[in-house]
């Protein structure tokens, strides 16, 4: 059982990281040109809420959740708050799934984050390029989604490994076997 | 789980939902795409950007050296110290080597328009789910940017028009996004037209100009300016050359595909005008 004063600074060390690794993918994800493969580039923002939401509770996780989706509103260029609520429920959603159902296997976090970001990047392309009725529509769908969706799910591990070690490295105990 | 949904914690949560969808509702009514909270997280992540920018485009080859340093770094401790320093001041070298290119071109810029005011700007960011190339710039408000304000390259070819200024980052919407709407005319035939983004040509980085008469004499290889008509833009900004002329789905007027001199989807610095 740790002292109070120790479980806080603990907290404050392992939030302190997710912040840090928040700025870190915001950076990745923007970089001109950085990992990008035609009009596909890989998104950082998503698998870190996913992550932190499966090793955090679904409330800190939905919470934190939010905070990526305003980045991603912010560098995205999107309005302010549509990101945000998309990635405040998938985080939670996901949270709950992986108490209640799922397996925590770097697989199974990749094959979910890859679900999800799809579902992201479907809903982004409807409101802002079909519904537009912008032409071109099926060539930005094929060149884009699916190669940024794998490219997410494969870098979406290491994110899931820093996630985890984070957590665990903080782990509060508060002495129940 | 079901417990979950009756805590205080599940009512935070909707708050927080019912607060984003507020916040998305205002800027949607006021044409924003920010809110205060996005601005204190940019201001906070900008300069991250800046570094990460400059590292990773302009210089790359900062990478290579560094490899090539740790070995050595192995071998004598004295010699990494010394090295450390020395990439340190590479980093600070080739970003004044390129402020200084941009200021060398900014001055040819502001001799030909006096009455100009310029801000340099450097792009930060590019998120892949705009699909017309808009950036970030690392200058906002606080160096006077405003909303509205044209965005042009090192040489004066025009980039597009700022959309949102946060305090110290900007967001660019390009000329080839179809919100985007200027006046232009073509510069050897003077015919007017309205020069617009379309998501058929904007993967190609082009453009279009669009409600071109049919009697139009304008041809392939013929540049377009903007006419500074409706006090948007500044007029006899360079626009690109004309790579096809397409009839109009109406047939009542023509369609020039254009080619942007400037290099929207790759531009890695631009000039803000302020003030013209």
């Amino acid at each position: 059982m740790e002292s109070r004063r120790k479980r806080r600074r603990s907290q404050f060390y392992k939030w302190g990281l997710y912040v840090l690794l928040l700025l870190a993918c915001t950076v990745l994800q923007t970089v001109p040109g950085f990992l990008q493969f035609g009009q596909a580039k890989p998104v950082f923002l998503l698998p870190l809420a996913l992550a932190v939401a499966v090793w955090e509770d679904e409330f800190s996780g939905a919470l934190f959740g939010a905070v990526c989706g305003l980045m991603w509103d912010y560098t995205a260029g999107r309005t302010v708050g549509l990101l945000a609520l998309a990635l405040m429920m998938l985080s939670f959603g996901v949270s709950v799934a992986s108490q209640l159902y799922l397996k925590l296997t770097q697989t199974n976090f990749a094959l979910v984050t890859a679900g999800a970001l799809a579902l992201v990047l479907c809903s982004d392309f409807l409101f802002y390029y079909a519904m537009p009725g912008y032409s071109n529509m099926l060539e930005r769908f094929v060149g884009y989604v699916p190669l940024t969706v794998l490219m997410s799910a494969v870098l979406s591990v290491p994110l899931y490994r820093a996630v985890r070690w984070t957590s665990e490295t903080f782990k509060i105990d508060n002495g129940v076997i | 789980m079901k417990d979950f949904f009756e805590t205080w914690k599940f009512r935070i949560l909707i708050a927080v939902a019912v607060f984003l969808a507020g916040l998305m509702a205002y800027a949607a009514a006021n044409g924003r795409l920010t809110a205060a909270p996005q601005e204190l997280l940019s201001v906070a992540v900008a300069p991250f950007q800046k570094v990460a920018s400059l590292v990773g485009g302009g210089v790359s080859s900062v990478w290579e050296k560094y490899t090539s340093i740790d070995e050595t770094m192995e071998e004598n401790e004295a010699l990494r110290a010394e090295n450390a320093e020395l990439r340190r001041q590479l980093v600070d070298y080739d970003q004044l080597k390129a402020e200084n290119e941009a200021f060398k071109n900014l001055a040819g810029i502001q001799e030909d328009n006096p009455e100009m005011s310029f801000v340099s700007a450097f792009v930060i960011g590019r998120d892949a789910l705009d699909a017309f190339g808009g950036f970030t710039l690392d200058k906002g408000t606080a160096h006077g940017v405003e909303r509205g304000d044209t965005v042009i390259d090192d040489e004066g070819q025009l980039l597009g028009t700022v959309i949102e200024a946060d305090l110290t980052s900007c967001r660019v919407l390009t000329i080839l996004h179809p919100s985007f709407n200027a006046a232009g005319v073509v510069s050897r035939t003077r015919d007017n037209g309205i020069l617009t983004g379309d998501a058929a040509y904007a993967a190609k980085g082009q453009c279009v100009f669009t409600d071109l008469s049919r009697e139009s004499m304008a041809s392939v290889g013929d540049e377009i300016i903007t006419t500074g008509l409706g006090g948007v833009y500044p007029p006899d900004i360079l626009v690109g050359r004309i790579v096809s002329i397409e009839p109009e789905a109406s047939g009542t007027s023509v369609i020039a595909v254009i080619q942007p001199d400037a290099d929207v989807l790759g531009v890695k610095q631009a000039f803000i005008i302020t003030d013209y």
